[in-house]
Order: structure tokens, then sequence, then C-alpha cells
């Protein structure tokens, strides 16, 4: 096996829950609770699930963007390995900021309006030091060709009011990629461009994988993205990873129930299809300090007292090969 | 008294009659640049008891041609021509005084957005309450009012009781069934529902369109959907129009449509959607950016980006024509588009 670009061990994100100012929180908000993966070099991995789930909160920890509270992420920088959650040497700090890069949701909120496409850039190479004036200019076109913002000259000295949403977004590209990053965070990339521009984003991403083996978390809540995009998904509901497996694995043959659920509800673009029946019962679960039980277990169209109400929430297993879920029942389901 | 949940005002029209037409309209937006050309020359026909869809991306006009319906539109925009009959009556030219009347009454909107704006300092049965003072034609009293507001809740799925709570009490799906509910308070015959579900998780989502199915069904209703997300057009509506650039560029039975758009700008919207099912498609990209409206290109408002474009098309604007089975589309050279979505190969 090859050594994982990235590798999340027991990744854990809690909340406290200030009830008075003057006593420490008893309650916490599991946002995310001991999750594992690993991301090879090159390869995209989606990560999925509904709003609150947690997927935001594991991206934003994995750019350091949040401090972890439990567990460590592992970073292979060129043969070494940072855990990046305990970074204390500041080489390891520099090193990791040019390796882990993210793109935002929303290129209208993540640019300032007052820099030109050229300032948005080149910071992180001016924050970090890199290269000179012209170095950075040279590099700010080289990248301004890769992403498709062509001629170079003409769009380096916009402000942004003068990009249409798909441009900011391939700035936002070209700024996450400026510092040749092994790692990239997207943190729904396309969620906010209309469909005709979101295909070329997301091929531009693809090529881009491919061409400079960058290696992507991408977050979404929408599937049909994810499927485009990911060689593996990861389905999260309420903190928990609670299925893995190569997309196509995952999107043809769900193991989880919720995986089913989402999977279910997802809406196709052909009238003449019928739905599985979405089967999930009532609303989402609370997160603070959860029961010691199967998270789905209120939900679970399938839950059995005596197993998954009376054990703690199930470990991710191999049910099948590369294929990871979060159940008591997978095994004794018909297959 | 009681207030009949189902109260046919439409002087006993069938389903499947027509309930509302909409004939070459003409809505532009006043600025300092000049006039934007929101809606241009859009015509419809909405049947009793039917759900029509219209799509497109963001500032092609389909939220423009709903608030023009309801004339609503912004203080800038202006209906610079055109009809809208309802039930035969053109709204068009109406006072707003009389305009009033009709909305709620006769036609109800669904905000996109709207389960967000809900006052936080308000129980939601009083925000819904304030609906049915302004347009209910009688005074309703304290009982019938909260009986009401508990019908209408049972219709879209919520407890009688959470009229009394607020809406920070209330989840995104919650908030979102009352606005339906809030919509459907004075027995309109049509709905307008302006991305009734973008902002929900797909779980929610489910839910509420087949709630709104449901009602459509069981009350007999007009529903016309707008939303940029073609997988929910096909779903739940009978009829589709795709907008483009302020224009109706293809109209017509939604299994047509998605089976075998003829407008280019269609078939390459539904190209470039990817899907859950099938086989994994390489998508194909539609090249270019939508025009800027103040200054629209000649001939075709789709030209620039379209693959199958000729002379013709720079300079003459095709006429949005009927080809057969209740289809339309507005496109000199739709003979030549691809039946079938067919671009891009599985990967």
């Amino acid at each position: 096996m090859t050594e994982a670009r990235v590798e999340v061990k027991d990744l854990e994100k809690r909340y406290p829950v200030q009830k008075s100012v003057f006593r420490s929180a008893k309650d916490f908000i599991h946002a995310v609770d001991g999750i594992n993966f690993r991301i090879d070099p090159g390869e995209s991995l989606g990560l999925v699930g509904e709003s609150g789930c947690g997927k935001t909160t594991t991206g934003r920890m994995l750019v350091k963007l949040l401090e972890v509270t439990g567990g460590e992420v592992l970073l292979q920088d060129s043969g070494e390995v940072i855990d990046i959650s305990h970074i204390t040497d500041k080489d390891d700090l520099k090193r990791f900021r040019s390796d882990v890069q993210m793109i935002f949701q929303d290129p209208f909120e993540s640019m300032n309006p007052r820099r030109t496409v050229y300032d948005t850039i080149a910071e992180p190479l001016t924050v970090q030091r890199i290269g000179t004036v012209p170095d950075r200019e040279a590099k700010v076109a080289e990248l301004l060709n890769l992403v498709g913002l062509t001629p170079a000259e003409s769009f380096m000295f916009r402000f942004p009011h003068e990009l249409s949403g798909g441009q900011r977004q391939r700035v936002a590209i070209a700024r996450a990629l400026i510092v040749d990053p092994t790692f990239v965070v997207a943190d729904e990339p396309t969620s906010m461009l209309d469909v005709s521009i979101r295909i070329s984003v997301m091929d531009l991403m693809l090529k881009l994988a491919d061409r400079l083996n960058v290696s992507y978390l991408y977050i979404t809540h929408d599937l049909a993205v994810a499927r485009y995009m990911c060689d593996r998904i990861a389905v999260m509901y309420l903190g928990k990873i609670v299925e893995l497996a190569d997309t196509e694995d995952l999107l043809g043959h769900p193991m989880h129930p919720y995986t089913r659920a989402l999977l279910s509800a997802v809406p196709v673009p052909d009238p003449s299809y019928q739905r599985p029946p979405v089967e999930i019962k009532g609303g989402i679960s609370k997160s603070i300090n959860p029961e010691p039980r199967c998270r789905f277990y209120d939900r679970c169209p399938i839950a059995r007292e005596d197993i998954c109400g009376v054990q703690d929430h199930p470990p991710l297993e191999e049910k099948a090969p590369n294929h990871w879920v979060a159940c008591y029942l997978v095994d004794k389901q018909p297959a | 008294m009681t207030t009949p949940l189902v109260e046919d005002s439409t002087g006993g029209l069938k389903t499947g009659d027509t309930l509302l037409e909409v004939d070459n309209l003409i809505m532009r937006y006043k600025t300092k640049q000049g006039y934007v050309s929101a809606v241009e020359d859009v015509s419809f026909v909405l049947h009793k008891g039917e759900a029509l869809g219209l799509v497109g991306e963001s500032g092609c006009g389909k939220t423009s041609v709903a608030l023009s319906l309801l004339r609503l539109q912004a203080d800038n925009g202006e209906i610079l021509g055109g009809e809208i009959r309802l039930g035969g009556k053109d709204l068009v030219p109406i006072s707003e005084d009389e305009m009033r009347r009709h909305r709620w009454n006769d036609v109800s909107m669904v905000f996109q957005g709207a389960m967000n704006s809900w006052n936080p300092v308000y129980r939601v049965g009083d925000q819904i309450k304030e609906a049915l003072d302004l347009h209910w034609p009688e005074r309703l009293n304290r009982a019938e009012t909260r009986q009401r507001i508990g019908d209408l809740f049972a219709l879209v799925g919520l407890d009688s009781d959470a009229q009394d709570r607020y809406p920070h009490e209330f989840s995104g799906g919650m908030r979102q069934r009352a606005v339906i509910a809030m919509a459907l308070s004075c027995n309109p015959q049509v709905i307008i529902a302006d991305e009734p579900t973008t902002a929900l998780d797909v779980i929610v989502q489910d839910q509420i369109l087949k709630e709104l199915k449901k009602i459509q069904a069981d009350l007999n209703m007009s529903i016309i959907y707008i939303s940029h997300d073609i997988a929910v057009i096909a779903e739940v509506t009978d009829r589709t129009g795709v907008m483009y650039a302020g224009k109706m560029v293809e109209f017509g039975d939604t299994g047509d449509i998605f089976s075998a758009p003829r407008h280019p700008y269609a078939w390459l919207l539904l190209s470039s959607t990817p899907s859950i099912v099938g086989p994994r498609r390489k998508l194909a990209p539609l090249e270019g950016e939508p025009p800027n409206l103040l200054d629209p290109p000649s001939g075709c408002r789709f030209n620039p980006r379209c693959p199958f474009a000729t002379d013709q098309c720079r300079v003459e604007e095709p006429p949005l024509r009927d080809i057969g089975d209740d289809h339309q589309v507005a496109c000199w050279n739709y003979e030549q588009v691809p039946v079938g979505i067919t671009s891009g190969s599985v990967v």
C-alpha cells in the first residue's frame, strides 16, 4: 500500500454549550465524533451528508481553521509525516501552509472586493515571502492560464466585481494552487454556480488533480456532484462516518440504512424514473451529548432495540472489499 | 361559520381547462444604463390542476415572470406589453387596489427564501392570521382563525398546535411547510413556488415535494414551480418551460422535454446535469456565459454559445413555434439537435 497523503485518526471536535457564564460547560456538541479516513496521492475523497452533519467542521480542521479537540491529522510531506493538529515547530507550520489549501463555497464572499485578482492570487506568496515580484507575476500569469482565465494580462488587474461567479471561483482555485499544494480541501466549491458553469469548474478541478497530482477532500451535499468528482465517498451522519466506499460501489450498493435513505431522496433529472421510497423516520436528532448508541437509531427504519439500542455507536467495519459500514445489522440484511 | 378548505372560486373550471394565460409578456427593469430586458415576449398557458415548471439559470427571468404575474416586480420593473389573463380577465391594466384583491385569493406565491423571513418575535400562527385578516373575504373570529390555520397546518403535515410556536422552534422543513400553509390560506387557484426546496436537505426536500404534490392533487390546484434544479422540475411537473436570457426557448410536456429536448440550450443544460442514476457520463460543459441583458445579442439570444448557430441565428430572432405534440421550440435549427441526452461518453 502506498503512503496516504492525508490520514485522519479518531478526529474529534466538541463545542462546549455554555449555560452559564460562571460555570464551565458540562454539555458538548459532538460536531465531529471520532472519524477515520485516508486520502491517497491524487485521490479525491467526497464527504457528503446533510447540513449539520459535521462535514464542514471536518474540512476546517484539516486546514487548521479550527482547533482539533481530539485525534490527529497526519500529513505526508516529502517522506516525512507531520501531525498538523499538533504542530509546534515553525518550519513544520510553514510546510503545512504550502502543502494544504482550501477552496471556499462562496466566490462572492471569499474575495476582498478592494484587491485585484493579482493581489488575491499572489497573497499566499506574499505572506510566505516566496519569490520576487516578477517571479510572482509570472507565477500568477501561469496559474491564470491554467485555470482558463485567458489572456492572463487582461484578468490580472481586475477587481472581483468585474468577474462572474464562475470566473471568481477559478480565481479561488488559482489562489489555492499557487503554493503548489499537495492537498486541497474544497468546501462546496460549485454549489453557488449555475449548472452550465459548474461543469467547467468541476472539469478544471479534475484536470488539475490529474496534472498536479493534488489530493482533494471534496465536501458537498450534492451526491450527483460527488459522483462526478470523487473516487471514493464518505457519508457522514451526526459527526460520524457511517459508510465509506468507492463512488460507484457506494451509489450502486449502499449498505447503511442512512445512505439508502439519502440516495433514494435525491431527485433524478428523468421524469420516467421512479425513485424507491425514502425510508427514514422523524427529523435530525441532537448532537449535544448524544446517547451512547447508534447515532441513527431514532431515525433508522431497521433498528433493533436489543442490538442497536443497547450498544454504543457501531464501529466502521469493512463489510465488503473496500466498503466500510458502521451498522450492526448490515451483515444480516439480504444482499 | 365554517370555512371550506377547498372552495372553487373559479366558476366551476374543470381539470384541464385554461386557468391562466400569459401572452407576449414583456417586462423590463429600468436602470441608469438603460432597460434590462428581463422577460421578453413570454407566452404560456396554465391549466386547472396542472403543475408547470419554469427552469433556467440565475438571471434567465424565471422569477421575473413569477413576480410579473402578481405584479410584484421591483419598483423599476415595468410591464411594457402583453397580457396576463386569469380566468379570461387581464390583470395588466387593472388598478393596484383591484390587483391586491387577486393576490392571495387567486394567485399566491411561496417566495424564494421565505422560510427565513418569518418574523422571529411573533408566533407563526399570528403571522398567518395577518394574511387571513387582510385577504380573507369575511372577517374571521378568533376560534375560526385558529380552526382555519389548524386545518391548513394539517394539510401541510404540521401539528395544529404548532401555530402557537415561534419560528426559532421550527426546523427548516417545518418553516417551509408553514410558508406553504400561508400561501394556501386564502384558497388560491394558483400557487407560484419559487425555489421551494432550494435551501433544504434532500430528505426534507423529498418530503416537501411529496406534500406539495399531494396538495395539488387533493385540492385540484395549479402550481407553477420555478427552479434552477432541473431534477426537481423533472419530478414534480406535468409541463415545463425552459427559459434563457428572458426568453422562453422551449415549452412542452415534461416527459418530452427531458427525453428529447429540441432547443440546443435545453439539450446542453440537460447534458451538463450530473445524476446519481444511469451510467457515469462525462458531462458536456456549456461554453461561455449568459448575455448581458442590457444589450442582448441580436438574433437568437443563445447564438454566441450555440454549437448549431448559423448566420440566420445571428440576425433573425426565432419565434417560439409549434413542432407537434404541444411542443414548442424557439430555434431555427432544432432539427439538428440530437434526439436524447447522448452527449458525453460514458466514463
